[in-house]
């Protein structure tokens, strides 16, 4: 799966101008790989960085935005509806090139930050998150099930919007806490950072991240993908043991 | 501690996962059902993605329904003639209910025909259950002993007759191979065991005794749901093997107590018991389907 928001910070690159000699961003993750074990209960990584100054003009708003993408995927929206008392599932859109995880911190609330056109460039943010195409041409029609959907990884807590998220510890250094749920899919994420300067991009960095399964489960997961003929007769298998044991163990009385 | 799912891909309790186990298994070796209608809905309430319940489901059933045969095997109350026949049945009818599933997903209505498909039965067979049970149980207060009406029925018509040792019964092949089929595709599509089904119609249809029919109710689940656990780990990945483990250690625990406290109970009682369980999942369904959804969106991820 590719990261989508790579080709974002690459294209932020491009288009900087003389602007990217005057400030230079530096950040770094605390880890770049995170492990998933049988008792991962959810954890923090920190996003850190410097804001370099080597230019004398320091007046004018300054802000950093910190984005956290998963892999791409697909959902599939349906909308449901009342048909004779009972609910029906009635239209479906299916939305192509989501996040399968996304969390965005900035410095203040991003639409103090800049204007909507630079927001949808990036997307950054809930409101400007649009997938790569949908299964409908008008926009209009696919406009709720597109809010539906960020709606319910809300839910999940694995879309979220931290608008005061990221937090300055001197004038040039700053931190972002992002939560990583249990529940994150596994794949190559991107954690992205930008810096404004009065309302436009002149700096970004994109860093991988990894999220994967170790141990147990990994092979677990790779052994029900690779052979599922065997992995579904050990399942039976064991099934039938336990159960068979279990009659043992539990000597009925007399 | 919390456990990590790999196929389910989250995270979980392993308390919760023991006490779901033993509580449905209790119920299974109690009623002789795999209770696999209470198990699939109780974990995706509590988040498992649904295909994965289904399918997961089904090992906790071929575990439970073992455990539940080998005590009864013991006693010898098994008819392993008439659990054949059903199970030559139960395969047609697996491959055929799995065809079916898919066409269903397709159109993108499994998820409510599933819902339909549950309440109708649960509804159907609840109240069959119920209005013969209460029957029963008043029978019994003005101390009229009820015996088995041995009345013919269309059953006795039909051809290819074959006897039945175990169950006293001298019928045709074809009401419990008929029953088989319906019990596999019924085990395909909603991912139950069939139990809940098999159990009456035994009882109600073919006339088999008591006594009997759950130890062979329990022998036919356990390889129904065999089957699905294979077809579904070979069609979709969906078995999650560390979940059916400690669904099992409890399933198992809980169903050793369930067959104590059914041999405690008497089958009149059982009966009504049984019958009000499976109304009430019924209703629940029901209710499920009609209250206005707190999103009336609803998104799955990955690929349709």
């Amino acid at each position: 799966m590719k990261v989508r928001g790579a080709c974002f910070a690459g294209l932020a690159f491009c288009m900087l101008g003389p602007h990217a000699l005057a400030e230079d961003l530096v950040s770094g993750i605390s880890q770049d790989q995170i492990q998933i074990t049988s008792n991962y209960a959810g954890s923090d990584i920190v996003v850190f960085g410097a804001v370099e100054q080597s230019g004398s003009s320091s007046t004018g708003t300054r802000d950093v935005v910190v984005v956290v993408r998963g892999p791409d995927t697909d959902f599939v929206v349906r909308r449901k509806a009342r048909v004779a008392g009972i609910w029906l599932n009635r239209d479906k859109i299916t939305l192509y090139g989501m996040p399968a995880y996304y969390y965005v911190a900035s410095t203040r609330p991003l639409a103090k930050i800049a204007g909507n056109a630079a927001l949808a460039q990036f997307q950054l943010g809930l409101a400007h998150l649009m997938p790569e195409r949908e299964s409908t041409r008008s926009v209009r029609k696919g406009e709720p099930f597109r809010r539906a959907a960020i709606r319910t990884r809300v839910r999940q807590q694995l879309y979220a919007e931290a608008p005061d998220g990221v937090e300055f510890l001197s004038y040039s250094l700053f931190r972002v806490h992002v939560p990583v749920p249990a529940s994150v899919p596994r794949g190559q994420y991107a954690v992205q950072v930008y810096l404004f300067r009065d309302g436009s991009v002149v700096s970004a960095q994109t860093t991988p991240l990894f999220v994967d399964q170790i141990g147990l489960e990994r092979r677990l997961f790779h052994y029900a993908h690779a052979r599922p003929l065997e992995y579904g007769l050990a399942t039976v298998l064991m099934a039938m043991l336990l159960g068979w044991g279990s009659s043992f163990v539990f000597k009925r009385p007399a | 501690m919390e456990i990590y799912l790999p196929i389910a891909e989250m995270s979980v309790h392993w308390m919760v996962l023991l006490g779901m186990g033993a509580g449905v298994g209790f119920l299974a070796g109690m009623f002789g059902v795999g209770g696999g209608f209470l198990l699939t809905p109780l974990l995706i309430f509590y988040g498992i993605p649904a295909e994965v319940a289904v399918a997961t489901t089904a090992s906790h059933l071929t575990a439970s329904s073992m455990s539940g045969a080998v005590a009864l095997w013991h006693r010898r109350v098994i008819d392993f003639k008439m659990a054949a026949v059903m199970l030559m049945g139960g395969l047609a009818g697996s491959l055929l209910g799995v065809q079916l599933f898919a066409l269903l997903r397709r159109i993108g209505q499994a998820e409510i025909a599933v819902s339909a498909g549950y309440i109708l039965l649960l509804g159907s067979i609840g109240g069959l259950m119920l209005r013969e049970s209460v029957r029963a149980l008043r029978a019994a207060k003005t101390s009229v002993p009820l015996l088995y009406p041995q009345r013919h029925n269309w059953i006795h018509g039909l051809p290819l007759k074959m006897r039945f040792r175990k169950s006293r019964l001298y019928i045709s092949v074809l009401p419990p191979l008929g029953l088989g089929v319906g019990v596999g595709i019924l085990s395909s599509v909603l991912g139950v065991g069939g139990g809940f089904v098999i159990v009456p119609a035994m009882i109600y249809l073919l006339r088999m005794p008591a006594n009997v029919v759950v130890g062979t109710s329990l022998v036919q689940i356990v390889f129904v749901t065999a089957i699905t656990t294979l077809l579904h780990a070979l069609s979709d990945f969906s078995v999650d093997l560390l979940l059916a483990l400690f669904l099992i250690l409890g399933g198992v625990v809980g169903a050793q107590y369930g067959v104590r406290m059914a041999s405690r109970l008497g089958g009149e009682q059982l009966r009504l018991f049984l019958a009000l369980l499976v109304l009430a999942v019924g209703a629940r369904l029901l209710y499920g389907l009609v209250i206005t959804p707190r999103d009336i969106y609803a998104v799955t991820s990955g690929t349709p």
